[in-house]
């Protein structure tokens, strides 16, 4: 009879547990809805939080009411980047080793490089749904095609996405001539056209808003995964946004940069030693552009500025929603954006040669060059590496690469899960990959050993339920290191060191290393100077290859950058004084006429 | 650095070829039987410089030649002509200004009836020249530099606009047709431009209207009599479009009203008509443009009313000093 009864506790309570997570209203406690906002190649000053001149009210909003996080690192580029976030597994393990667009010759083929989320690994939307909440994703994908890589696939109870990684806001038109069409699917099914009035950016706000009432009443709640397009290239804005900004930008990177740092240490997003990285040797000075080339110039950058705001006002419509129908206070938002600001010129890697069958493509579908057609669809517009240094603010490089303007990123937490000091901010060495855990923490679930009879890689990212929680200031402890490769760059953190190999010029094409703690812009390789920690951070390296399937890629779209950029040098302001000298004014009591 | 700038060099020059275009395709021309056309009022660059060569023929029962256009019932006037003129933008009260000058020449025959005795003649020569000067009062500020062109839109764009011939042209006392008219004459209007839509090239639209007023001293060598002509009031109106960057056509309207002349006491009728046409402009390269327009009067059933039509081929040539130099580096 003893254990008659023990057995019944015993069921009662498993039957209470499983109850309260699948509902939470049982228990009188819902569990907080999630909501992440990911910002396509946003860089890391580019929120008004973070020292922009961008007006971002609503992310700003979320930042006075949460934490801004100023060490949090994602990866280089944009798959590898979300793969990271939705698995909590290295990009090398998850599928994303290379992005699909670049897989070298010796990684096809090869586990943990199929260019898609591969199903050995399970995702933060399939655990949620597991314990109880809905979930929902709008905007890009770019993890997979096939039915069983989309998202409804992967754990997205109802989704809008865009399953390629960029292309028109306005249509379904895409990049190349054997793939001239973007893929969208809806709720698991592949659009054949897109709804009437489209414009990315609000139509997937649009969706989630529907998403997130139709299923209101039920209690349960709710994970958003809001993958905006915006602000990544081509930028396509609606006309009212374009003109923002008109001639802000016309007196040129190098002052944006300074205004902005000086705005970071206003904030206190940046010690007051901060310098600001070198500007890239082959982006001129903006003093010795002709004015014209100032407004064409800084009329990308308006774009892009406006294309931000644009995306700050759908991202505050949403927000709004949740405050109307009562959610807002138990919604956890986590902002920040996928790898550095874009500094490449993507249009030219894929239409770059005249001539060619793409290039015949761009003409007949991306020709729009016209300054007043920017924006419209059929334009194409980019704006290059000296903007992206702007983005990037304090520091170098940018998306593709491995210094800190390609991993860096801001980060705003906010919601009822945090209990540090609104509006503060924290240093903490954070990754993309600790989103899993942390997520799970908040869902009040768990990571599994296996799912569905497979065995799952082991998570590298850490929960920041701690730190969250005011009780520590980082999730990792002094020997926890990141490590990152993609295209061949590669780079380990560990405490304040910061190893990296990067292509010629942009790196030397052998191992540097930096104290990015005095140093945050690398501008001082400390390699040659400290032996002993150059060997110890080369063991890092090679525990991260061999725990994580690194395959050094036989091609890269940068190994032949050595030939295309001019040669590097140092980069000081003023230098040749040929053309930088102003005109010398004679003492007048010494100026006369001509003698005749 | 070569490789940046290489590449902003290109965009650059991309944006000025679309500068250039717009600079030529501004130029007021004499209103001198078919209205100034389309696209005239556009602005451009503030010290651009412009010379048209406008070629005509007309036909009809009044004197092309005469911006009046006194009818004489039952005449027959056939007009080769041509204008050639030169005109410079510059900035007036930081207000977009324009300065012109055009020197209309050719020949005229006529057989026509004035006071029951005919003449059948032909005339030949240069006309009156015009000064004109317009000054924008309402619309985007002047384009003073390339970053302003670059950022240029017409939007909703009033000038204000005056013209002066000068009566110097060839005249014969003994005639009434002459390529001259004896007298002074101009006029006082208010061309708008009012535009729809995007600015894209390509893609633009305009809806563009010229309101004004013709005023005309005596003439009062007239084959030996007065002429006194009353204010005549003209209103154009084009609907113009770009079906591709460099082509664009309009639907063109012109009416003109009044001027009812009266010689020796003997008075003539006032006008009260419409005219029709279109126009296709080609933009051949960065510096020249052409157009070629027709145009027919409409409701002249009546031996009194206006009838007159035309074709006419433009020719343009436009530049401006910076530009002309990117070029010359250009082509380095």
């Amino acid at each position: 009879m003893k254990k008659l009864y023990l057995v019944a506790c015993i069921m009662l309570s498993m039957a209470q547990v499983v109850s309260s997570q699948s509902t939470g209203v049982q228990t009188g406690t819902k569990r907080p809805n999630i909501v992440i906002i990911l910002a396509d190649d946003m860089g890391y000053s580019d929120m008004g939080m973070f020292g922009s001149e961008i007006k971002t009210p609503n992310m700003d909003a979320l930042a006075m009411d949460g934490v801004r996080f100023t060490n949090f690192y994602t990866h280089a580029t944009c798959s590898p980047s979300r793969s990271m976030l939705l698995s909590g597994v290295d990009s090398h393990l998850n599928g994303l080793g290379n992005m699909d667009e670049f897989t070298a010759p010796n990684q096809v083929g090869k586990p943990g490089y199929e260019g898609n989320l591969n199903l050995s690994v399970t995702t933060i939307p399939q655990l949620l749904k597991d314990a109880g909440y809905h979930t929902y994703m709008v905007g890009k994908w770019h993890m997979g095609k096939s039915p069983d890589k989309i998202p409804a696939a992967r754990g997205f109870e109802r989704d809008f996405s865009l399953l390629d990684g960029a292309g028109s806001y306005w249509d379904m038109t895409n990049f190349s001539a054997l793939t001239p069409n973007s893929l969208f699917t809806e709720d698991g099914k592949y659009l054949t056209k897109l709804p009437k009035k489209y414009y990315a950016t609000q139509t997937y706000t649009d969706k989630l808003i529907n998403f997130i009432d139709a299923d209101h009443r039920d209690g349960k709640p709710f994970f958003a995964y809001v993958a905006h397009q915006a602000p990544h290239d081509p930028y396509h804005l609606p006309r009212d946004w374009r003109d923002r900004h008109v001639g802000q930008y016309d007196y040129g990177w190098d002052m944006l940069r300074a205004q902005r740092l000086k705005r970071q240490k206003e904030l206190g997003i940046v010690p007051d030693s901060t310098n600001l990285a070198e500007r890239m040797w082959f982006v001129p000075e903006y003093s010795l552009l002709a004015p014209a080339s100032r407004a064409v110039l800084g009329r990308k950058m308006e774009l892009y500025a406006g294309l931000v705001e644009n995306m700050d006002f759908h991202i505050g419509r949403l927000v709004q929603h949740l405050k109307d129908i009562g959610e807002y206070e138990n919604t956890v938002f986590i902002v920040f954006g996928d790898n550095g600001a874009e500094g490449n010129d993507l249009a030219g890697m894929i239409a770059g040669t005249p001539g060619t069958r793409d290039y015949l493509y761009f003409a007949m579908k991306w020709s729009q060059t016209d300054i007043n057609a920017w924006g419209d669809p059929g334009s194409y517009v980019g704006y290059g590496a000296g903007w992206a240094q702007v983005s990037m603010t304090p520091f170098g490089q940018y998306k593709g690469w491995l210094g800190e303007g390609g991993i860096r990123n801001a980060l705003i937490v906010s919601g009822p899960v945090n209990k540090r000091k609104k509006g503060s901010i924290n240093n903490g060495l954070m990754s993309i990959a600790d989103i899993m855990p942390t997520l799970l923490d908040i869902a009040g679930t768990e990571y599994p050993k296996s799912y569905k009879g497979k065995d799952l890689p082991p998570l590298i990212g850490k929960s920041w339920k701690s730190v969250l929680a005011g009780e520590s200031e980082s999730p990792r402890v002094q020997q926890d290191y990141l490590a990152w490769e993609v295209f061949g760059n590669r780079a380990v953190r560990q405490g304040d060191w910061k190893l990296r190999w990067e292509f010629t010029p942009l790196g030397k094409s052998d191992w540097e290393l930096y104290n990015v703690a005095d140093d945050p812009n690398e501008r001082k390789d400390l390699a040659a100077a400290n032996p002993g920690k150059l060997k110890e951070m080369l063991a890092l390296w090679d525990d991260y290859m061999k725990k994580n399937n690194v395959i050094i890629p036989s091609r890269s779209p940068f190994e032949a950058l050595y030939d295309q950029l001019p040669a590097r040098f140092p980069v000081d302001a003023g230098y040749p004084p040929l053309i930088n000298k102003r005109q010398y004014t004679p003492p007048k009591e010494l100026m006369t006429t001509p003698k005749q | 650095m070569r490789q940046f700038l290489s590449a902003t060099r290109s965009l650059y020059l991309r944006n000025l070829s679309v500068i250039a275009l717009v600079l030529v395709i501004n130029w007021p021309n004499a209103a001198l039987a078919q209205g100034d056309g389309p696209r005239f009022y556009w602005k451009g660059l503030n010290g651009t410089n412009a010379v048209p060569v406008i070629g005509s023929s007309l036909s009809g029962n009044a004197n092309p030649m005469d911006p009046s256009h006194n009818v004489f019932p039952g005449a027959s006037f056939e007009a080769t002509m041509a204008m050639v003129g030169y005109a410079k933008m510059l900035p007036v009260f930081k207000r977009a200004g324009l300065v012109s000058v055009i020197m209309p020449m050719g020949r005229l025959s006529s057989d026509v009836t004035v006071g029951a005795v005919n003449y059948k003649s032909t005339a030949r020569g240069f006309g009156d020249p015009m000064l004109q000067f317009s000054v924008n009062i309402i619309g985007p500020k002047p384009i003073m530099n390339i970053p302003d062109m670059i950022r240029y839109k017409p939007k909703f764009s009033v000038d204000l606009l005056s013209s002066l011939a000068i009566p110097i042209g060839e005249y014969d006392n003994s005639s009434p047709i002459n390529i001259g008219q004896n007298r002074w004459y101009g006029r006082i209007g208010a061309p708008i431009v009012w535009q729809l839509g995007a600015w894209v090239p390509g893609r633009r639209t305009t809806l563009e209207f010229l309101p004004a007023v013709w005023l005309f001293s005596d003439n009062n060598d007239f084959v030996g009599k007065k002429m006194h002509t009353e204010p005549m009031y003209q209103v154009e109106a084009h609907l113009t479009r770009d079906f591709m960057e460099r082509l664009w056509g309009s639907l063109d309207v012109t009416s003109y009203s009044g001027g009812k002349a009266t010689i020796d006491d003997v008075e003539g009728n006032s006008l009260n008509n419409i005219g029709v046409g279109g126009t296709l402009g080609y933009h051949i390269n960065d510096n020249m443009q052409m157009n070629a327009s027709y145009s027919s009067t409409i409701n002249d059933n009546n031996a009194e009313d206006l009838k007159m039509d035309g074709f006419r081929i433009t020719l343009i040539w436009g530049w401006h000093k910076m530009i002309e130099g990117m070029q010359r580096l250009k082509n380095e």
